[in-house]
């Protein structure tokens, strides 16, 4: 779960092109949207894409994407729960 | 004085009708265009819906007079066929014997056909016949093969601000009329279908599975379509003194934007509610004294709630009946705009309403809903026709009864 | 107003400013420092030439001392091309599942619009125009129109980028030059094709009298035959009266002959190369000649530049012989700055 979270916010950083924050800028639980990293609707559209790009799930409502979206802590409990154990 | 702006003049192709006259038809016998394509490759030919124009490009070229013709792309040629009917409508015989001007509106030109040899085009190991599209893409390709074709010279533009591109190049005719640059305007747009365009708004998560359901608590998103619609507009005293037949009078629109969003409207729909207001004062007539509403109603869960609002200020608690034509033609994008100023037109002429069609069930946020019905014999005098976009473009247009 | 270009003509003391030169037959934009003029969050989305465009026209707007103008018209003939060719190839490379919307986005021809009325929260009218050579020039026309109805602080302007893929595309039919030339050495190479090149540039136009006034403006489309007698004598001027002709001249064998026998000419674009929107960067010359009075001496060491006073100012230019603008730049010497 740790390695997960890692690898999502380098992935959340590339993706979005953050480019003045790190990693470790990040916090698990900090909401990605409004507040905390100041993400809008556009990056959340982005965000699923690389939910589909990188793990093979996905999101087709985007209100479920909401939820999904709040924090890492939320994406990668998300993509845990979607893959086989 | 500025000159009041007829129309006198109207030539359209949609996925209900190849002119106004099978337009008009299918709008009253509650018949849709919504389908599946035929024309465009995509791995969603089965899966989402557009409102295509059912003709192989070669049957769009004899209809548009251009039969074996090469270079010619679909986007032109819908508008070459729209073209074509606006004249012979307005009794215009030869274009080139009055200074006349062609605002067009494309959001992306001749897409169509560039896509199919892009990679092609890119590839310095691939020659032949494509090479001849190469400078179709951008917008102004169609704008001048139609009027090249036609013997337009005067004033030429193409606008291109989304969804609202046609309602906007409308406007601009009307202002160079009013301006006194010139007497006589074809305005309207063209729009094709193409894999970049359903790819783009599938990838906003914006387009609807099932047929549109504009106004629905339900609503789920927008089906594509394509079209072309064009408008003759003259000057009054150029239409009194060749004896036109008026149709209707454009007597006020306007031109906001929402400083809100990439892709999103207020949701409230700050700029909606401007621009159907300042539509309004400029043709000097009262909220009570409109009898019908084209909404911009794409089905999108953010337009419709925005337009809702907008509507519900503007009227408080007498919105007249409203209703999105959309479920029948799809969301031309650049020629929507175009397309419902033609309904506006017709709905002044026939005494119409048309239905909006698929609606269930009202809007949870919203106390209205839309006219679900054909209604027949109401007298319709001032019409409201909306078109939003991208960008926050919003434009209304007020469409009018000619009243000499 | 405001310009990007090829040459350093965004910052200070332009009229002092080196001649940039390019021996590849395209040219680039010096870019500025984007951070001084938008937050780093809502940069980061953005592709070069949206960048270009808006910086442009907050540039122009802070120069103007103008925060919200009255309304905001732009003109492009092509838009994002880097935005429309990545879309283009992530649809063929992910097989139209899984994109990112961006792309699509900001390929629409009024981002750039959407993005200034957004950043300095105008909501006022908004146009785009998209028409080759004709892009600008309508978005010109659409501001004098809603100055003469009473509107004020009109923004407009034009912006356009050239990528690498689309130098090739246009190169396959004939666009630009087959051989490589020196652009300071432009005019030596009358060949078929030309340079190709991209910039933008921003105008205030004000319903007050200025130094510089924009007195007359007309597109010919596809002409038979010259139109600059008829231009001229509308507004009541012989060729003897224009004191400086800034003519799109661009050393394509092909279409040069409309500039022949102008007067007092001072071509420019071995400055910025050839694109549609070329004719903005011709307008922002032209008035800042006949502001400084003065021709930026660096930039024209080929030519012998016509002497002042400049009073009137001709541009004539046109897009591969089918779309020539006409305008006229008057000084207001009425008028104190």
């Amino acid at each position: 779960m740790e390695d997960l979270k890692q690898k999502l916010k380098v992935q959340i950083i590339e993706a979005l092109n953050l480019q003045d924050t790190k990693p470790e800028d990040i916090d698990d639980n900090a909401p990605l949207f409004g507040e905390g990293l100041g993400l809008d609707s556009i990056d959340s559209l982005e965000l699923m894409v690389l939910l589909e790009r990188h793990y093979h799930i996905k999101v087709e409502d985007p209100r479920e994407g909401r939820k999904i979206l709040q924090s890492v802590q939320s994406m990668a409990e998300f993509i845990q729960s979607k893959q086989p154990a | 004085m500025a000159e009041r702006v007829l129309i006198t003049g109207l030539g359209m192709v949609t996925a209900i009708g190849d002119n106004v006259a099978g337009n008009l038809k299918s709008l009253r016998m509650q018949q849709s265009g919504i389908g599946f394509t035929q024309h465009i490759d995509t791995i969603y030919k089965d899966s989402l819906p557009v409102a295509e124009v059912r003709h192989s490009t070669a049957t769009l070229q004899e209809m548009a007079g251009v039969a074996g013709k090469d270079g010619y792309t679909r986007t032109t040629l819908l508008g070459l066929i729209a073209m074509r009917e606006a004249l012979a409508d307005a009794g215009i015989a030869d274009a080139s014997e009055e200074p006349t001007g062609f605002i067009n509106a494309s959001t992306v030109g001749g897409m169509c056909d560039t896509e199919k040899v892009y990679f092609d085009v890119i590839n310095p190991e691939k020659e032949g016949n494509f090479l001849q599209y190469i400078d179709t893409l951008d917008c102004a390709d169609c704008t001048q093969r139609i009027a090249d074709t036609v013997g337009i010279s005067e004033y030429i533009a193409t606008i291109s601000t989304a969804c609202s591109s046609s309602a906007n190049a409308l406007m601009f005719g009307a202002r160079l009329i009013r301006a006194g640059l010139v007497r006589r305007v074809i305005c309207g747009g063209t729009e094709a279908l193409t894999r970049f365009t359903l790819n783009g708004f599938n990838s906003l998560k914006n387009i609807d599975k099932q047929h549109c359901r504009p106004f629905d608590q339900h609503r789920n998103g927008l089906n594509l379509g394509e079209g072309a619609a064009y408008l003759v507009l003259e000057s009054e005293s150029l239409a009194r003194q060749r004896h036109a037949t008026v149709k209707a009078e454009l007597k006020g629109y306007a031109n906001t934007n929402e400083a809100f969003h990439p892709t999103a409207p207020s949701p409230e729909g700050d700029g909606a509610f401007a621009a159907m207001q300042q539509a309004l004062a400029m043709g000097g007539v009262a909220p009570e004294d409109v009898q019908y509403v084209n909404v911009h109603g794409t089905a999108t869960l953010s337009n419709d709630l925005a337009e809702g609002h907008a509507l519900q200020r503007l009227f408080g608690n007498k919105v007249p009946p409203f209703s999105s034509t959309k479920p029948f033609t799809g969301h031309a994008l650049a020629a929507a705009g175009g397309i419902e100023a033609i309904y506006a037109v017709l709905a002044i002429q026939h005494a119409l309403i048309f239905p909006n069609l698929h609606f269930s069930e009202k809007m949870e946020e919203l106390y209205i809903t839309p006219e679900t019905q054909l209604k027949e014999g109401v007298p319709v005098s001032n019409v409201i026709s909306n078109s939003f976009g991208f960008g926050g473009n919003n434009a209304s247009l007020l469409i009018s009864k000619y009243e000499g | 107003m405001s310009a990007i270009s090829p040459q350093h003509s965004f910052g200070e003391n332009v009229f002092s400013q080196p001649l940039m030169t390019v021996s590849e037959n395209v040219f680039a934009c010096v870019e500025p420092d984007y951070r001084a003029y938008m937050p780093p969050n809502s940069i980061r989305r953005m592709t070069r030439i949206l960048k270009v465009g808006l910086t442009a026209a907050l540039q122009c707007m802070q120069d103007a001392g103008i925060t919200v103008p009255g309304a905001i018209v732009t003109g492009t003939g092509k838009g994002s091309l880097s935005d429309t060719e990545r879309f283009l190839k992530e649809i063929r490379e992910y097989k139209e599942t899984a994109l990112n919307a961006t792309p699509f986005i900001q390929s629409t021809y009024n981002a750039v619009n959407g993005l200034i009325a957004l950043q300095q929260k105008c909501t006022q009218y908004n146009n785009t125009f998209v028409h080759r050579g004709f892009s600008f020039e309508n978005a010109l026309l659409d501001a004098m129109l809603l100055i003469a109805e009473g509107n004020k602080d009109i923004l407009v302007g034009a912006f356009e980028e050239i990528t690498a893929e689309h130098f090739y595309i246009k190169s396959r039919i004939g666009f630009w030059k087959k051989e490589k030339i020196a652009s300071n050495e432009l005019y030596q190479h009358p060949t078929p094709g030309t340079i190709s090149g991209e910039g933008a540039a921003f105008f205030l136009l004000s319903d007050t009298p200025g130094e510089v006034q924009l007195s007359g403006l007309k597109m010919v489309y596809k002409p038979k035959e010259s139109y600059l007698q008829k231009f001229l004598a509308s507004h009541e001027l012989n060729l003897e009266d224009i004191d400086l002709v800034i003519s799109g001249r661009n050393g394509d064998s092909n279409f040069d002959h409309y500039y022949d026998g102008l007067p007092n000419e001072l071509p420019f674009k071995h400055l910025c190369g050839e694109y549609d929107t070329s004719g903005a960067f011709a307008l922002w010359l032209g008035a800042q000649i006949l502001k400084a009075q003065q021709v930026p001496a660096n930039w024209f060491p080929m030519l012998t530049v016509p002497a002042g006073p400049y009073k009137n100012i001709l541009i004539y230019n046109h897009f591969f012989g089918e779309q020539h603008v006409y305008m006229l730049l008057t000084l207001n010497t009425g008028y104190l700055k």
